[in-house]
């Protein structure tokens, strides 16, 4: 209808908007009159004369400025056209306007966190968003693409022009950003939008000239890093433009190989800027995670490989960048965070290979390898810590523990390199092995240097410890690439030996003479080169060994009390590599693969002397450490840390236990004497736990008698001896009582920790012995904190380990050794008040530990192995809980974890002993009410997390229940009850919140709408009067009909809640964006 | 000083503090610094460069004063850790400054100051109150001073 010439359509237009007050109230057509305007003066430019431009674009903005009440969304649409005819001016100044006016547009349409918070609702927002982005944001980008285009084709840019011409460029990049909105998702994510246009931005996006355009743009404004950020993105965008918008997959491939054509038509042959690196590795990480396999594949093959060996060259130059980044200490590690992005896109490309034909990759994975390896070691063979022009730098930096160690900082990087590894095998596994062999040389032979020094001259200190460090960072990070590659890290699950490692070993088995393999593995002690036929060994077995012999150099130097010169470093390096490599590939078990490699099986699989060496040398190793690194914590942590691997598996632990060692560390853990007790308590606990789990090892009657006798005896006897000494009121506060006292507590938290479904029996028996005698302690140190806590943290370690497996009697065993701990504990605290001020969370450790104690123990009611039931309803924890609420309640809004903690138990007790909560005194159930109201109404306002909001609405439930099962409508927690419907009511209608809250705050709704229907019906009323629109009215009250419907009158049963949580699902998808306000 | 000492009781002879590992030390635990007895509230370990070997960094709050004493040492070294002794008394009367403290033994004890601040007036006003009040008094290197109250059982 408005085809017709312009002059008669702006009078359209213009009448529309200002002829009859009547029609111009209409805001839809207002808004479409815009629309109309906009596209017109595009469509009709050339036909127009000036002076008619002039005064229509007088005409809009005179007429926005006059009428301030108009609906946001016309003054905004009328604003674009307003912009759409400064664009088309091609006056610099005027341009740069129109581009603010539309950067505001857009920033206001896209449902980003930047948009005005003025009330609109949710549902308006997205339905405004969706018709902008089909139509306007469509207008705003040709016209943007168009401008650029014209920028793009003159030789030079003046100032002016150039600032003109980088704002145009960050309006492509925004609208290229957009988080379209397909009509499935009403909530979106807000980070890393990927293109995913609908279909009508087809024509728009897959004209190959606008993906030419980015690209030409982009090489004339390289140098300038501010503008490359923004051209970089929009090509980081368009490379990963996915969705409806192209028709086939044919399609897909011609982009794709048009979109690489232009990629490496831009950066092949050129140096890259350093503000290029981030934008580049973006563009080429979209691609390869966003394009399917079976496209990347179906580009030409020629286009393919040299998108490959680009990718292979940047990776490794990115890479030696990042190294210089680190040698320099640059704040900014732009190299570093693009090298990480290439890595992984390796690590996606190469995990899915079937696409690809074999080997396909193994010569980029060597070159990619290799640099890493490089850029990791020191001179000559590496680079690392040489700036540009090869001088060494090196700086001794102060590391504080709270530090990262490289392998979880790199842990990414470390992936990555170990999967390319693996790919590459046939080269890197030799690698690895001789640059550690020969490292192990030079190890060797420095130390023993230095220890001549020492005795020369004891008193001169250790001159070259430059050689030293290098040696041991070398070392360091071939460890590490050789732990990645070997062995993957799994929690729970048995890891597999790799595929790849498995085939490369099998390969290679014929040529493999076993005996001399099993030789070197065996003789750590000696150079691997000094053994005849070394070289026919299987080359896995040899690199393990090799890492073997980096550890017996490190032994031998602690027998010759040269432990000062080595590194905590490279031995925490040492045995994390045992550990992984324990758990793979010691006691294979040979039903988990379809061949396996008979070195691998004949070195380390059951029943082998191999493996009984191995389980004694890592024993060894385990007891070699632990006698000197008490000070090291971290190294005594991984240490212990191997030993648990050793015994947490029945079969290993059965080799364990034929070690004369193992039986020797028992007994010195036992006796309680230097070094072993030195060891910090966590290594202490673990320690135990590893003695404990490996008593459950298969052995005869008569042995494990004997075990335990050495490992759990004395405990118990030395505990007894001084707890049943006369004097021991007087002598308790005494230091060695005391240190006697806390090993034992420790010791019993190792044990507990220690608990597997099979030896629970056991471990209960002896433990509730014990757990009798700490209630006696517990009145004994009242005056003693950190002993107290200790006392509780054992009944909460035992509470969370056991609880779950016990049965009715053992179970009631427990409970009632708690309830009595409660007791004492109550008794003892009743009516303190804590002087210190700056209390920080630590010091409520005991409430924090009593609350988890009594959630352990609640626990049982939803976890249980075991066949009870019903023993806890008769018991009353309640009042011990209560006690624990009302001390908490006060203080604990600051500090999350305890907060955290306290919400956790008081649904709980809500949803155990709903009955029990109406007898509560009235300010015990004040503040338990008032806590909750609490938790529900902080969460908006981000002073709780969601999780405790969550847990509140969780608690609501058992208690409208109990109130609908009482039927008493004057107390107290009726009228509770009723308040919290408004609460919830106002949550579900009016606030923004998360899918999981919609099911925790539904339950919660239904059974309060049940108990109040009077009240729900009010609430409904009162919201609906409240409304002025009366589409809204209609919708909303349609709505909430359709809501009650399947249930009413509403009732307490199962399959009415269900079918009412299905309509609040659906209620929420159709008005749930509508009163909620951003 | 000296004069204090020849009215503690009950463990004089038992030696006032004993050596620990620096490494064994624990946050919240005590530790002799500058000759000092300290609460430790702050201990961290660093080392000098990847490789080197780990050192403690100590701040411990002197028990009675209140002041801050900082340390660093090698992890490996010994520090000297004091015996702390806590005991509750019921408290008799107030007398010149000085507290009278029923012992559980049924001695009395007037050696000990009213503490100055917050707690000396709580223990004042609970006193004249009329309120049955138990006083914790804590000891460690010859010191001993009152450091809590609260009702008695």
């Amino acid at each position: 209808m408005f085809r017709g010439s312009f002059v008669r359509f702006s009078a359209d237009t213009k009448w529309c908007l200002v002829s009859s007050p009547e029609t111009s109230k209409v805001d839809y057509v207002l808004f479409q009159a815009a629309t109309a305007i906009m596209e017109a003066v595009v469509r009709e430019w050339i036909l127009l004369e000036k002076g008619s431009i002039e005064s229509l674009r007088t005409f809009l903005l005179t007429y926005v400025l006059q009428r301030p009440h108009l609906q946001k969304y016309v003054r905004e649409q009328i604003l674009l056209a307003v912009a759409v005819i400064l664009i088309s001016s091609g006056n610099p100044t005027v341009q740069t306007l129109a581009c603010s006016i539309l950067t505001a547009l857009l920033s206001e349409f896209s449902s980003s966190s930047k948009t005005s918070n003025i009330g609109l609702s949710m549902e308006f927002h997205g339905n405004c968003k969706r018709v902008f982005q089909e139509e306007d944001l469509r207008q705003i980008f040709l016209l943007t693409v168009e401008v650029l285009q014209e920028f793009s084709r003159r030789e030079h840019l003046s100032a002016q022009m150039s600032s003109v011409f980088q704002r145009y460029l960050a309006l492509a990049n925004h609208v290229l950003s957009w988080n379209f909105l397909h009509y499935i998702a009403m909530f979106e994510s807000s980070q890393n939008v990927l293109l995913k246009p609908t279909e009508s931005w087809r024509e728009a996006l897959l004209d190959s000239r606008v993906m030419e355009l980015f690209f030409t743009v982009h090489r004339k404004i390289r140098e300038d890093s501010d503008m490359a950020q923004d051209s970089l993105q929009c090509l980081a965008q368009l490379a990963s433009l996915h969705g409806p918008v192209f028709p086939d997959e044919g399609a897909q491939v011609d982009y794709l190989a048009h979109f690489i054509e232009g990629l490496l038509g831009t950066i092949n042959g050129i140096e890259i800027e350093d503000s290029e690196a981030v934008g580049i590795s973006s563009i080429i990480s979209n691609l390869i995670t966003v394009f399917p396999r079976n496209v990347l594949t179906a580009i030409p093959r020629e286009l393919f490989s040299s998108f490959v060996n680009c990718l292979t060259h940047l990776t490794c130059s990115f890479g030696r960048s990042a190294a210089l980044e680190e040698v320099l200490d640059k704040d900014d590690m732009v190299y570093m965070e693009a090298y990480d992005r290439l890595l992984e896109s390796w690590l996606t490309l190469v995990q899915d290979d079937k696409h690809f034909h074999k080997g396909f990759f193994t010569q980029h994975a060597v070159q990619v390898f290799n640099s890493y390896i490089q850029c990791h070691l020191a001179a000559p063979d590496g680079t690392r810590n040489l700036t540009a022009n090869g001088v060494a730098s090196r700086e001794e930096e102060e590391i504080s523990e709270l530090q990262e160690d490289d392998r979880d900082q790199f842990s990414d990087q470390l992936a990555s390199v170990g999967m390319l590894g693996r790919i590459a095998a046939e080269h890197c596994i030799p690698l690895l092995t001789s640059l550690l062999e020969e490292r192990v040389t030079r190890l060797h032979g420095q130390l023993q240097r230095q220890q001549q020094q020492l005795l020369a001259s004891p008193t001169s200190g250790s001159a070259d410890s430059k050689t030293l460090d290098d040696l041991y960072e070398d070392i360091h990070w071939l460890i590490l690439v050789t732990g990645y590659l070997l062995a993957d890290d799994t929690q729970g699950e048995t890891p597999l030996i790799p595929p790849e490692i498995m085939e490369y070993s099998i390969k290679h088995s014929s040529e493999v003479d076993i005996n001399t393999t099993l030789q070197i593995l065996g003789s750590p002690g000696e150079k691997a080169s000094s053994i005849p036929g070394y070289n026919r060994t299987d080359s896995v077995i040899r690199l393990l060994s090799a890492i073997l012999r980096v550890s017996e150099v490190e032994s031998r130097a602690i027998r010759a009390d040269l432990t000062h010169l080595l590194s905590p470093q490279m031995g925490k390096d040492i045995v994390w590599f045992l550990k992984r490599w324990a758990k793979t590939y010691l006691l294979v078990d040979e039903k988990l693969y379809d061949q396996i490699s008979v070195p691998f099986s004949t070195a380390f699989g059951a029943d082998t002397e191999g493996s009984q060496w191995i389980v004694g040398y890592l024993l060894q190793k385990v007891l070699s450490n632990l006698s000197v690194c008490s000070s090291e914590q971290g190294l005594a942590d991984d240490t212990v840390q191997l030993l648990v691997t050793l015994v947490e598996r029945r079969e290993r632990a059965n080799l364990v236990i034929q070690c004369e060692n193992w039986w020797n560390l028992a007994k010195q853990f036992a006796s309680r004497s230097p070094p072993l007790n030195f060891l910090s308590s966590p290594v202490q606990r673990t320690l135990m736990k590893a003695l404990v789990l490996g008593g459950f090892a298969h052995m005869d009657t008569e042995t494990k008698q004997q075990y335990w006798t050495e490992v759990l005896q004395p405990l118990q006897q030395r505990f007894l001896r001084v707890i049943n000494q006369e004097n021991f009121p007087q002598t308790c506060q005494q230091e060695e009582v005391k240190q006697e006292i806390t090993a034992t507590l420790e010791a019993l938290c190792g044990i507990a920790e220690a608990t597997q479904v099979d030896n629970v029996a056991i471990l209960f028996n002896f433990l509730m012995d014990f757990l009798t005698n700490c209630i006696g302690l517990m009145e004994v140190y009242k005056n003693t904190p950190e002993t107290v806590n200790l006392i509780i943290e054992v009944f909460v370690e035992v509470a969370h380990k056991q609880i779950c497996y016990l049965g009715e009697s053992k179970a009631m065993n427990l409970y009632e050794a708690c309830l009595t701990l409660l007791q004492v504990y109550s008794k003892n605290n009743l009516g303190r008040q804590r002087i210190d001020v700056t209390a920080e969370e630590e010091q409520y450790q005991d409430l924090l530990l009593i609350m988890e104690l009594l959630t352990n123990l609640l626990s049982k009611e939803f976890i249980d192995f075991s066949d009870t039931d019903e023993v806890f309803r008769g018991q009353e924890p309640g009042p011990a809980a209560s006690r624990s609420v009302s001390a908490a309640d006060v203080v604990l809004y600051g500090f999350p974890t305890l907060c955290n903690q306290y919400y956790k138990l008081i649904t709980f007790i809500c949803e155990i002993f709903p009955e029990k909560i109406p007898q509560l005194p009235e300010d015990l159930f004040k503040s338990l009410m008032y806590s909750l109201e609490l938790g529900m109404t902080s969460y908006p306002l981000k002073i709780m997390s969601s999780e405790v909001c969550q847990l509140c609405l969780e608690a609501l439930t058992p208690l409208a229940e109990q109130c609908a099962k009482a039927q008493e409508t004057d107390a107290p927690l009726f009228l509770a009850t009723r308040h919290f419907l408004k609460l919830v009511f106002d949550m579900l209608v009016l606030q923004k919140h998360s899918t999981e809250m919609t099911t925790a705050a539904g339950e919660a709704f239904y059974t309060l709408v049940c108990l109040h229907q009077a009240e729900y019906s009010e609430l409904v009323e009162t919201l609906l009067s409240s409304q002025q629109d009366p589409v809204i009215y209609q919708r909303l009250a349609d709505a909430f009909n359709k809501l009650t419907a399947s249930s009413t009158p509403p009732a307490l049963d199962r399959k009415q809640k269900m079918a009412f949580l299905k309509s609040l699902e659906e209620f929420m998808a159709n008005v749930g964006g509508l009163l909620c306000v951003k | 000083m000296a004069d204090e000492i020849d009215f503690t009781t009950g463990d004089a002879g038992a030696s006032s503090t004993y050596p620990m590992q620096c490494s064994a030390l624990r946050k919240n635990g005590f530790v002799v610094l500058k000759g000092r007895p300290c609460k430790i509230v702050e201990m961290s370990t660093s080392k000098t460069g990847k490789h080197g070997h780990a050192k403690v960094h100590l701040v411990g709050i002197d028990i009675f004063t209140g002041k801050k004493y900082e340390d660093i040492c090698p992890s490996t070294h010994n520090m000297d850790v004091p015996n702390i002794k806590r005991s509750d008394y019921q408290l008799i009367c107030i007398q010149d400054g000085y507290l009278s403290l029923l012992t559980e033994t049924g001695e009395v004890r007037e050696d000990l100051k009213l503490p100055e601040g917050e707690l000396g007036k709580e223990i004042e006003g609970k006193y004249n109150a009329g309120e049955d009040v138990q006083i914790s008094v804590m000891c460690a290197m010859s010191e001993e001073y009152a450091v809590a109250i609260k009702p008695c059982k």
